[in-house]
């Protein structure tokens, strides 16, 4: 991984961007990295996109806003189509929830899809869980995070009712970041 | 003279992922502070939510008032019943609290306000950012006085200048402000608590003149209420028994000297900065809050770019680092100040500095972005 | 003051700051005297007061710990350091225009939280200090600085008010009845709750001279004729109640 990465989690408010960008985050952190994070805070507290960005790098994180996209992860058409304009020129990186979203043409972007909402359904049988299946598979896709620490963020930030739906979800999405990777 | 003394963390040691308010609250806990009364106001609010939770955890007492008022003149109540003693709030509720802070400074009670500034004036936009609270800080209250202003430019720095403005408080007897920005206080970051966090307890000394000393450093020692010590507190001129003297024009003239004085007489051991690339610096950018980390980001871009730019950050903001500007200013360069208010640092550093000082103002409620800073500075090198 | 209360009082103070004919003298000797019967220890009590003349009824005089506070704010900075150290006992002494006005969202709010306060309020129904203005306590009609053809509103009943606001127990009496308010003051003092004392104070000086009571006789004895219990005001001519003041303890219903 170089020095610093700059993630934008993308989606629609209820899909769980804001607990996968700060699992993210708290798992970096794990692996003794510096993070930085931050979500839109405005009068407006419900509806539409719902965004989180997280900084990870290797050393003290001099400015902790995003000044470009290095990994954009988009969880909606509408976030992904917002969010082009903001990558980084060099070396972006999109992963994007292959149900949700068609992706267009973009030259020197590596753009990688991940069934997440869809073997979510079919093998969690729990559509809400395609958060952290997404966020499992882009962590084998970008080397942000390990899976250890990952499951360890899980535990100090899921609601218990909700643990052990989030770490199947975290486990299937590790191993089709690593078919993924394979290909 | 109060000693420092090492206490063991409240939070176990390690990294947590907090936001500057938590970690204002934190910091709080770590110093010792058991009294904690505030207001709900945005952008300030998840640090009295924090200290809610924090404080009944360790037996310390929230009180949520009826405003900010109460909240302040009950911190105040707090402190002299021997509770370390802190209030949070943002533009509009410090307003209301200018007067008692006033009667905080003349007392001489230790507590610690944390001011998450947002974009004003009055109402402005809640939610959003500025820092343009810094000259009320020096100079709400009426009458000539001093206090501490700090201003944390990351979620690390909400808990370690936290502490550090309880140790303050306790050691020169004032009220101290953490002068934070809604950036930083809704920022998270890794934040680093280590096992042991150095604390400043209350001097005492019975029987002493809780109002007045012959000692150097002019901060007296201080009792607390329920010891038995007759204390007479009163924000009416008074002697150093706590008695009023409201027309003895030499009792008046010397407790404003004192309070004034057992600040700046100390302003060099109060004042923190750090200075970053200054020397072959032709531009020096001087900045604070969260504007000093994008000016830091700028800088580092622009060194890459071979471009002798360098960067003096305030951590302190009141008492003025005026020795500190003046020492700058004779380098013979120029120095840039970006502020999210219309020069209220400037103009102090303007004061100083005997060089050229070019202002940067931006009062839109957003932060300084790096690129700004960077496309000005290349226009003035 | 009585030599026999000396030990209550803080020895370099020499003499109280009050107007000849002013109430507040007798109120601090009833409220020294109440303190004095209960045995109550003055290094375990804190007095706490806000601006004006009554704010001077403690501060500095009373042996105690005396923390003379803002304008309006007594009530809020004593909270703070009761809720620090609830072992004290905290005592709120000051004035009328202080309590109720400036302060009088303190007031309803310590009322409302049941906050182990006991409230004293000196009412001369005038501001005193600052030199005789009309008062959310003064009686309509009364000529003062600020309204020379009679004040056209009307006062704050304060026991109802603090009873409103959730007081356990409020008491109205004048310090021209010093055996019954000084034993209020005793039963507030010995309650753990919110207690509000509303103690009619005469003030000569402003109010007196400007509603044919110059001199502190004539405002004694206007009071001592104004005073009347609960039972007196039941049947009586409501216009002529309207011109009476009733005292009387009230409780929490």
């Amino acid at each position: 991984m170089s020095n610093v990465k700059q993630v934008r989690l993308i989606g629609f408010g209820g899909q769980g961007v804001v607990l996968a960008g700060t699992i993210l985050a708290h798992s970096a952190i794990k692996d003794g990295r510096w993070v930085a994070g931050s979500s839109a805070y405005g009068a407006q507290a419900r509806g539409g996109t719902a965004r989180y960005d997280v900084i990870v790098a290797e050393d003290p994180i001099k400015f902790p806003h995003m000044i470009s996209t290095d990994i954009l992860i988009a969880f909606s058409q509408k976030a992904y189509e917002e969010s082009l304009g903001q990558l980084s020129k060099e070396k972006a990186l999109v992963i994007y929830d292959d149900l949700l979203v068609k992706p267009g043409t973009l030259p020197g972007v590596i753009q990688t899809g991940v069934p997440a909402t869809d073997r979510a359904i079919k093998d969690l049988n729990n559509k809400q869980a395609a958060n952290m299946v997404m966020l499992a598979a882009a962590a084998v896709l970008t080397g942000l995070t390990s899976q250890a620490s990952l499951v360890r963020a899980l535990e100090e930030n899921s609601a218990p009712r909700f643990l052990e739906i989030n770490r199947k979800a975290l486990a299937l999405g590790q191993d089709i970041g690593l078919n993924l990777k394979k290909i | 003279m109060n000693d420092t003394m090492e206490v063991q963390s409240a939070l176990a040691p390690g990294s947590y992922f907090f936001t500057g308010n938590e970690a204002a609250a934190e910091g709080a806990i770590a110093a010792g502070c058991r009294y904690y009364a505030g207001y709900p106001i945005t952008p300030s609010s998840e640090i009295m939510e924090r200290m809610a939770q924090r404080l009944k955890e360790v037996d310390g007492v929230f009180m949520q008032m009826e405003d900010e008022i109460a909240s302040i003149c009950s911190v105040v109540g707090a402190s002299w019943s021997g509770s370390k003693a802190m209030t949070a709030t943002s533009g509009p509720g410090f307003s209301l609290m200018q007067e008692a802070l006033g009667y905080g400074v003349f007392t001489e009670t230790p507590l610690v306000l944390v001011d998450i500034q947002r974009a004003g004036p009055c109402t402005g936009q809640a939610t959003k950012v500025g820092s343009g609270d810094l000259m009320q800080a020096k100079w709400g209250s009426h009458g000539d006085y001093q206090i501490i202003a700090l201003s944390p430019w990351s979620v690390q720095e909400m808990y370690d200048q936290t502490i550090e403005a309880f140790n303050l408080s306790e050691q020169y007897r004032v009220p101290v402000f953490v002068m934070a920005d809604e950036a930083v206080g809704h920022l998270r970051e890794r934040m680093d608590i280590s096992p042991l966090v150095q604390t400043r307890n209350r001097y005492k000394k019975s029987g002493a003149a809780p109002f007045g000393t012959e000692e150097n450093d002019g901060v007296p020692p201080m009792p607390s209420f329920g010891e038995g010590e007759s204390i007479t507190v009163t924000g009416s001129t008074h002697n150093e028994f706590g008695v009023r003297k409201t027309d003895d024009p030499a009792v008046h003239e010397r407790l404003v000297g004192r309070i004034n004085n057992k600040i700046l007489n100390h302003r060099e051991n109060i004042i923190q900065s750090e200075a970053y690339s200054l020397d072959d610096a032709e531009v020096i950018v001087v900045a604070y809050g969260f504007t000093a980390r994008s000016a830091f980001f700028a800088v580092d871009q622009l060194r890459k770019s071979g471009k002798k730019v360098g960067l003096l950050r305030l951590k302190t903001i009141w008492p003025f680092a005026d020795g500190l500007i003046n020492r700058i200013g004779k380098l013979g360069k120029k120095l840039f100040v970006p502020e999210m208010n219309s020069g209220q640092v400037y103009g102090e550093i303007r004061k100083y500095a005997g060089c050229e000082v070019i202002p940067y103002h931006q009062t839109n409620g957003r932060i300084i972005h790096p690129k700004d800073i960077i496309a000005h500075i290349e226009r003035i090198i | 003051m009585a030599r026999d209360l000396d030990a209550y009082l803080r020895q370099e103070v020499k003499s109280t700051p009050f107007c000849p004919g002013c109430g507040h003298g007798i109120l601090m000797n009833i409220i020294l005297r109440a303190i004095a019967d209960m045995e109550l220890d003055m290094k375990n009590i804190l007095f706490v007061s806000g601006i004006g003349c009554a704010a001077w009824i403690p501060s500095p005089h009373f042996n105690g710990d005396t923390l003379h506070t803002l304008h309006g704010r007594a009530i809020a900075f004593a909270t703070g350091a009761k809720m620090a150290n609830p072992k004290l006992k905290v005592i709120v002494i000051s004035g009328d225009g202080d309590l109720t006005s400036i302060g009088g969202n303190h007031l309803i709010h310590a009322a409302r939280r049941n906050t182990n306060l006991t409230v004293i309020c000196a009412n001369n129904m005038i501001y005193g200090m600052t030199g005789g203005q009309v008062a959310s306590t003064s009686p309509l009609g009364t000529i003062t600085a600020t309204t020379g053809e009679g004040n056209p509103y009307r006062p704050f009943d304060l026991c109802r008010l603090v009873l409103g606001a959730g007081a356990e127990y409020a008491a109205r009496f004048s310090v021209t009845q010093p055996l019954v308010l000084m034993a209020a003051i005793k039963k507030a003092l010995g309650m753990e709750d919110f207690t509000f004392i509303e103690a009619l104070s005469p003030c000569p000086t402003q109010f007196g001279r400007r509603n044919k009571a110059d001199s502190s006789v004539q405002m004694l004895k206007a009071l001592m004729q104004d005073c009347i219990t609960r039972e007196q005001a039941k049947g009586m001519d409501k216009d002529l109640l309207k011109t009476k003041i009733i005292t009387g303890e009230f409780h929490h219903e």
